[in-house]
């Protein structure tokens, strides 16, 4: 609605004028409004509820395959989510240890009460920004832009951003079997009204679905039935910073097991005998599910050979005996549910805290966005997480801090910071939502990146740290000890190929049981390295006067030049995608006027106006010879330009 | 780095191999001995812009001369496409133009694309704004041909192996995701092996391609044509037209050629290698039966086939005693001695044929040679449809492809090398990520950016 309309209504007041305006405060909301406010914007965050600040309605966990690169890379451009999993973590693994190091994803449990009080503390104390309990009923334009938003209790907050991050919120409703609630998750109150304003806007929207599995109380419980899962203790924190500051891990017998358990049998027929109740299946629920996270019973249908699947039991505190069914959600009735949990080998006598439900909410069309996560459509109007069509914590987060860093950008007048998908997954994120939209919530995977090797959790810093200092996120101080971790890897990266060792018989005593030939001449320290089975750590036999150095430069020197070959060859990618991502395509283009590109490339382009011609390369229906056109197009444009 | 064969294609005289790039110059260097340049300069680096030298290239790999050559020197800006250029004026022998390429092509030149001599000239501002448009056509129009031309040749055995391999790559990076992406539901060790055992497969397919070209089927260039038909259906007569020799003994009793004969001619300066066989037909006699059995494998080896029709051919006998063998090679249905007369079976027949995968129909004479132009028009529409009469030439169609499968089977051995030497399975997809992009510059398929989406659609996988 128009402010100046706005105001007219009866029953407003002018409550505050800020720079930015965040909506919602889950995990996209938290960074965003942290990043605006530390880059010394005034900022508000809106949210529902106070009490469930950056609230985990699902898994209670961070991290994980893909997932623990994006908290990384969150971390390393100056965001807070690292941080605060750091702090609240009951038990930690490093998933993937037995393959690569571009694939080793970092894990942790959380204790679900203390993330959101640590979240909220750690905003209250940060400078600029405003927390606020309200509920956002419309986003008031002015003059084509953005202009502030209208609370339920009639307050009008002005603002030259916002920031929605509305997560599952918007329009939505619960589903257990035929019984249908108009709620959000969690059983908070839904958030009404934002998306009939961003439909009178021309924003367009979509419905998703999504689910999460029942909590039992772990009194109730038989363990011996079920397989343990420990922590490890060797893992590093999430937040680069906290590694450089040295920390303490903590020993496995301070951390909380999780553990695993099958289906059965019995589980298989409850849920067959009761399909016919099942909202998916009767058609009640219309909105899109994830394929990635599907509900046990569509795990079942949609695969019918499989007799049996994997569930984890999951801790979800330190001070509660909730305990969290992961790989067990679920939208049959309750009661269904109830025999289904009892099914389940250990959960007999479980006795149910939270049942489970799928939830169904209105989303905003991602390709109607700009790389910089501002609409196309509402000037000044950014957006971050579930509402952008992802799904999870970490892809929430990952949006909002860009988003966040997007609309102070914006309020400066300066240009917008771009992750591209060379630089990290937060980058492939945001352009695979915005370019080839999605008709699911999206989920990251390591393989939607094509530079995986490139983008590991090991080097978060050295690709976004520079970013993040460079946006003003990063301060000097922790720049600093970033520098100084460069200086150290690049300097025993350089040592290690300029010493030379001779053969010898401790050489040859390492290196037979390895499978290696011993070499007959002298051989560099990082030839070495490259060979087999060869770690930086096993050659300190023969390189006895070297200089302790920490783990966190040592691993990534061993990791640069083991792979040295293969990264040469990703890089080489990586360079002729940058080539084309640094032609930017005006964005006014006529592609009527574009004589030579074949119709369905003419509609597509016209359709989504890519940035530039690495992203015009994406779409489907543009061909290698459609850029190559565009590229003589661009040339002949900036000829008659220069005239 | 780019370069293309600039003449057209078939045999000629002399040959001129375009290359374009800065740095191309001291590239070549390194593989032409000069014999005598001007003014009394010693190599290839030496010459100023527009200067040429008489050399002498040798393959490195065998130190066999390829060829004596004229090799003139272009400086950047003062060339075509504005950056430093070499054309090497070779003999016109297709395996010379082709060895030269492949050589161009291992030192890490890349094909050129459709079009790219243009645009690149014109990026360079080597033409006026005017001719933009002229260029942007050019690009969709050869990369057009150049698609459809790789399609003709993807109908083929090509195709199938390449289709084998490529699946069989894709099924090995969807067991590396499964294991990397949802490492609690890996079962690691039985999934590796199940990758090893693909990536050889995919190999070894790529490998008997590859092979293929180099024991010089096709590296010689010829099309295989053969002419197939019952006894008596006018299949010598249209031989010795084509050729215009007499090579099979014309009579008018059935069965008078009884073996294939192979003869090598060129049809407009295109080399074919013309297969004269008996017809397909069930017969009792033992002379006649090898002439058949031969007949069958002519056909299943060539390139081409003509199925002769003669007018008095019902369709009743046609499906009786030809037998169109389902292949990919490209059929062309003949209306034979349309001198003596039109068959009246001719609707039924074509719509028979159609059904059966017959490419073209046409209606020829063998006796006055009457529209045996359309023949030729034929031999030639197929040579040029598989890339040759394209502006870059089906040299580099062919050579680039040999040069694509080369390099795709370098990087199984690299992936292969990665997972043996415990480097991790996502190095081992990252490279095969690396040789299915090679691969897909053949089949026209870019590599799945939706690899995820393609996987997972298999596999029962939640969080």
């Amino acid at each position: 609605m128009d402010i100046n309309k706005a105001l007219k209504e009866e029953h407003i007041y002018e409550a505050g004028t800020f720079d930015v305006a965040v909506i919602g405060a889950g995990h996209a909301g938290c960074e965003a409004a942290h990043a605006a406010a530390q880059l010394g914007l005034k900022t508000v965050l809106f949210t529902l509820h106070l009490d469930a600040v950056a609230n985990l309605p699902c898994n209670p966990s961070v991290g994980g395959t893909a997932k623990g690169q994006l908290v990384r890379e969150i971390d390393a451009l100056g965001g807070i989510m690292g941080k605060v999993a750091d702090r609240c973590a009951i038990q930690m693994r490093m998933l993937n240890r037995s393959k690569g190091p571009a694939v080793f994803s970092p894990r942790a449990q959380m204790d679900r009460a203390d993330y959101s009080v640590v979240m909220k503390e750690l905003l209250e104390n940060t400078p600029n920004l405003t927390l606020r309990q309200a509920h956002i009923k419309d986003i008031l334009t002015e003059n084509g832009a953005v202009a502030g938003v209208k609370t339920e209790a009639g307050g009008i907050y002005r603002a030259k951003a916002i920031v929605l991050s509305s997560g599952t919120y918007m329009e939505a409703r619960t589903i257990r079997g035929e019984v249908i609630v108009e709620s959000g998750p969690d059983g908070l109150p839904r958030s009404e009204g934002l998306s009939s304003c961003l439909k009178e806007e021309g924003i367009p929207l979509l419905r998703f679905k999504t689910g999460t599995p029942v909590r039992v109380n772990s009194r109730s419980v038989d363990f011996s039935a079920m397989e343990i899962q420990n922590g490890e203790d060797d893992i590093p924190p999430f937040s680069f910073d906290e590694e450089m500051k040295g920390y303490k891990v903590m020993p496995v017998s301070d951390q909380i097991p999780c553990h695993s358990i099958w289906t059965t049998e019995e589980t298989r027929q409850v849920i067959k005998d009761n399909m016919d109740r099942s909202p998916l299946y009767s058609g009640v629920i219309t909105g899109t599910g994830p394929r990635y996270c599907p509900s046990i019973e569509d795990k079942f249908m949609r695969f019918a050979d499989k007799e049996r699947h994997l569930i984890f039991v999951e801790p979800m505190g330190r001070r509660t005996n909730e305990l969290y069914l992961q790989g067990f959600s679920t939208s049959l009735p309750e009661e269904v549910q109830e025999k289904m949990v009892r099914s389940l080998p250990g959960l007999k006598d479980a006795v149910i805290q939270r049942s489970a439900y799928a939830i169904e909410y209105d989303l905003i069309d991602p390709t109607s966005l700009k790389l910089s996560l501002e609409s196309k459509i509402l000037s000044g109007l950014f957006s971050a997480g579930q509402v952008n069509g992802s799904s999870g914590y970490e892809e929430a987060a990952g949006q909002g801090i860009i988003a966040g860093i997007n609309a102070a950008m914006k309020v400066l007048g300066k240009d917008p910071v771009i992750i591209y998908r060379a630089d990290g997954y937060i980058g492939v994120l945001i352009d695979d939502l915005v370019t080839k939209g999605t008709n699911e919530p999206y989920r990251m995977m390591t393989s939607r990146a094509e530079y995986r090797l490139f983008l590991r959790q090991d080097n978060a810093d050295r690709r976004l740290t520079p970013i993040g200092y460079k946006a003003g996120l990063v301060d000097e101080e922790r720049y600093n000890r970033f520098c100084e971790k460069l200086k150290m890897i690049e300097d025993e990266t350089a040592r290690l190929g300029s010493t030379y060792v001779a053969p010898s018989d401790e050489l040859a005593s390492y290196l037979e049981p390895l499978g290696q030939t011993p070499p007959k001449s002298g051989v560099s320290l990082a030839e070495l390295i490259k060979r087999p089975g060869v770690t930086y750590e096993g050659l300190k036999i023969i390189d006895k006067d070297r200089e302790e150095l920490p783990d966190y430069v040592t691993k990534s020197v061993e990791v640069d030049l083991k792979y040295e070959g293969y990264l040469a060859l990703e890089m080489a990618k990586i360079e002729k995608f940058r080539q084309l991502e640094s032609k930017a395509l005006p964005s006014d283009i006529d592609y009527d006027d574009v004589k030579g590109l074949r119709i369905e490339a003419r509609q597509k382009l016209s359709k989504m106006r890519p940035e530039n011609i690495g992203r015009a390369s994406r779409i489907s229906g543009v061909s290698p010879a459609d850029c190559e056109v565009l590229l003589v197009y661009l040339e002949a444009l900036r000829r008659k330009n220069n005239e | 780095m780019f370069a293309a064969c600039s003449t057209p294609a078939g045999i000629s005289g002399i040959a001129v191999i375009r290359i374009s790039g800065n740095g191309c110059i001291e590239l070549l260097d390194s593989y032409v001995r000069t014999v005598r340049a001007a003014g009394g300069k010693k190599s290839l680096k030496e010459l100023s812009g527009y200067e040429s030298l008489y050399g002498i290239i040798n393959d490195p790999a065998t130190n066999e001369t390829i060829d004596d050559v004229m090799v003139t020197v272009f400086r950047s800006p003062h060339s075509y496409t504005g950056e430093d250029m070499a054309e090497i004026s070779c003999h016109g022998s297709l395996a010379v133009k082709q060895e030269l390429l492949r050589l161009l092509f291992s030192a890490g030149v890349e094909p050129a694309l459709p079009g790219q001599f243009s645009r690149t000239a014109f990026i360079n501002g080597k033409m006026t704004l005017d001719e933009a448009e002229a260029v942007m056509d050019v690009i969709n129009s050869d990369s057009s041909k150049a698609l459809r031309a790789g399609r003709k040749i993807m109908s083929g055995a090509l195709a199938r192996r390449i289709d084998t391999a490529e699946s069989a790559l894709y099924e090995a990076m969807a067991l590396i995701e499964m294991m990397v992406e949802f490492p609690e539901h890996d079962d690691t060790s039985v999934n590796e092996e199940k990758v090893k055992s693909l990536m050889k497969g995919a190999k070894d397919e790529l490998q008997k391609l590859s092979d293929s070209y180099s024991m010089g089927r096709l590296l010689s260039e010829r099309i295989k044509i053969a002419l197939i038909g019952i006894p008596n259906s006018g299949k010598s007569t249209l031989a010795n037209a084509l050729s215009g020799t007499d090579r099979s003994i014309v009579t008018d009793i059935p069965g008078t050629t009884r073996d294939a004969i192979e003869s090598n001619i060129a049809v407009r300066g295109i080399p074919v290698t013309l297969i004269d066989t008996a017809g397909i037909t069930s017969t009792d006699d033992v002379v006649e039966k090898i002439g058949v059995e031969r007949s069958r494998e002519a056909f299943s080896s060539s390139d081409m086939a003509f199925i002769l029709i003669p007018p008095e051919m019902t369709l009743e006998e046609m499906k009786d005693r030809i037998d169109i063998p389902e292949s990919g090679v490209y059929k062309v249905l003949v209306f034979s001695k349309s001198d003596i007369g039109d068959n009246p079976d001719e609707m039924r027949i074509t719509e028979y044929a159609g059904s059966k995968g017959i490419d073209k129909i046409i209606h020829v004479s063998g006796k006055d040679f009457s529209n045996i132009e359309e023949m030729e028009d034929a031999i030639e529409g197929f040579y040029n449809a598989s890339g040759s009469g394209s502006s870059e030439g089906l040299l580099i169609t062919n050579g680039r492809h040999m040069t694509l499968i080369e390099r795709a089977i370098g990087y199984i051995g690299m992936a292969q090398a990665a997972i043996n030497d415990g480097m991790g399975v996502e190095t081992c997809s990252s490279v095969l990520r690396s040789a299915l992009d090679e691969m897909g510059q053949i089949t026209g398929k870019t590599v799945s950016a939706d690899l995820a989406d393609t996987i997972f659609g298999r596999f029962c996988i939640g969080k």
